[in-house]
């Protein structure tokens, strides 16, 4: 795997967040937060009945490009911010850039700025860290 | 709503601790909402750093809630996550797992919001091993 600084890491989209995942999540997670499945409980907050995306879900779109891009056993680090609210019916895009490649150890580590947008604006932003694996 | 002190003293809260094991079922189901195919061999997804050290530390998301005293729907949020990876999670491997709350602070905005964040860090071992290592900071609006 030649990876280079500045490289852009193919970008991974969720088409349509979907309230149904939401739900399932809720049951393995044991939230009992409304706002992932109770359209009516975000009545309140101006949400026009939709329910908000977990935010792991929104942090697994991220994984998914990363290991999509360098392996399933291949991230090492993420760290991450979230930013406003993902709704069930948003089109998002993973996306990523290497900012550095250094060896740890006999591994080589790529550094990457992550995010994840909606219609242009950053929705989860941060960095993540994943070894290369040389045979891909 | 809780006093400034109060919310310091949560800091050094430890949870009880425990042991999770990543069911296969449990896996492929986390990952399917993710919307990807399921992941090869016995790797769990990543995203299992978010509800395995919760609830293999002895706690709940409605635990922590009630720690962080949540007025409701709408009041908490969340802030960021830091999540290490030293080894490959997988599948019905018992992990050791402990952690607490390791930071909380008030802020007030200039309009007058108050805002309590409050950060947990919990690790996961398979023996002596450190696997993993998550700390999130989430979010309790107070209004103003």
């Amino acid at each position: 795997m030649n990876v280079h600084v500045h490289d852009m890491i193919p970008s991974w989209t969720m088409a349509v967040v979907d309230a149904a995942r939401m739900k399932t999540m809720a049951a393995i997670l044991r939230d009992p937060y409304p706002v992932h499945w109770d359209r009516l409980a975000n009545q309140a907050f101006g949400l026009g009945g939709r329910v908000i995306n977990q935010g792991p879900l929104n942090l697994s779109y991220v994984a998914n490009m990363l290991m999509d891009w360098s392996g399933p056993a291949s991230i090492r680090r993420l760290t991450v911010s979230f930013g406003p609210p993902v709704l069930d019916g948003d089109h998002v895009i993973a996306g990523g850039r290497v900012t550095a490649v250094v060896d740890n150890d006999g591994e080589s580590l790529a550094e990457c700025d992550v995010w994840l947008e909606r219609n242009g604006e950053h929705v989860v932003d941060g960095t993540a860290v994943v070894v290369l694996d040389r045979s891909r | 709503m809780m006093g400034e002190d109060e919310l310091r003293s949560l800091v050094g809260h430890q949870f009880p601790g425990g042991r999770y094991r990543i069911a296969h079922w449990e896996n492929w189901l986390l990952t399917d909402c993710t919307g990807r195919a399921p992941m090869p061999e016995d790797l769990v997804h990543p995203v299992v750093l978010f509800h395995a050290p919760i609830l293999g530390a002895g706690t709940s998301i409605a635990e922590l809630f009630r720690l962080g005293e949540a007025a409701g729907a709408g009041s908490v949020g969340l802030e960021s996550y830091d999540w290490e990876y030293f080894q490959p999670l997988r599948e019905d491997v018992d992990y050791d797992v402990g952690g607490g709350i390791v930071d909380a602070e008030r802020t007030t905005s200039p309009t007058g919001a108050i805002v309590d964040r409050v950060a947990f860090a919990i690790e996961l071992h398979d023996g002596d091993t450190l696997v993993a290592r998550v700390t999130n900071r989430w979010k309790f609006r107070r209004g103003s």
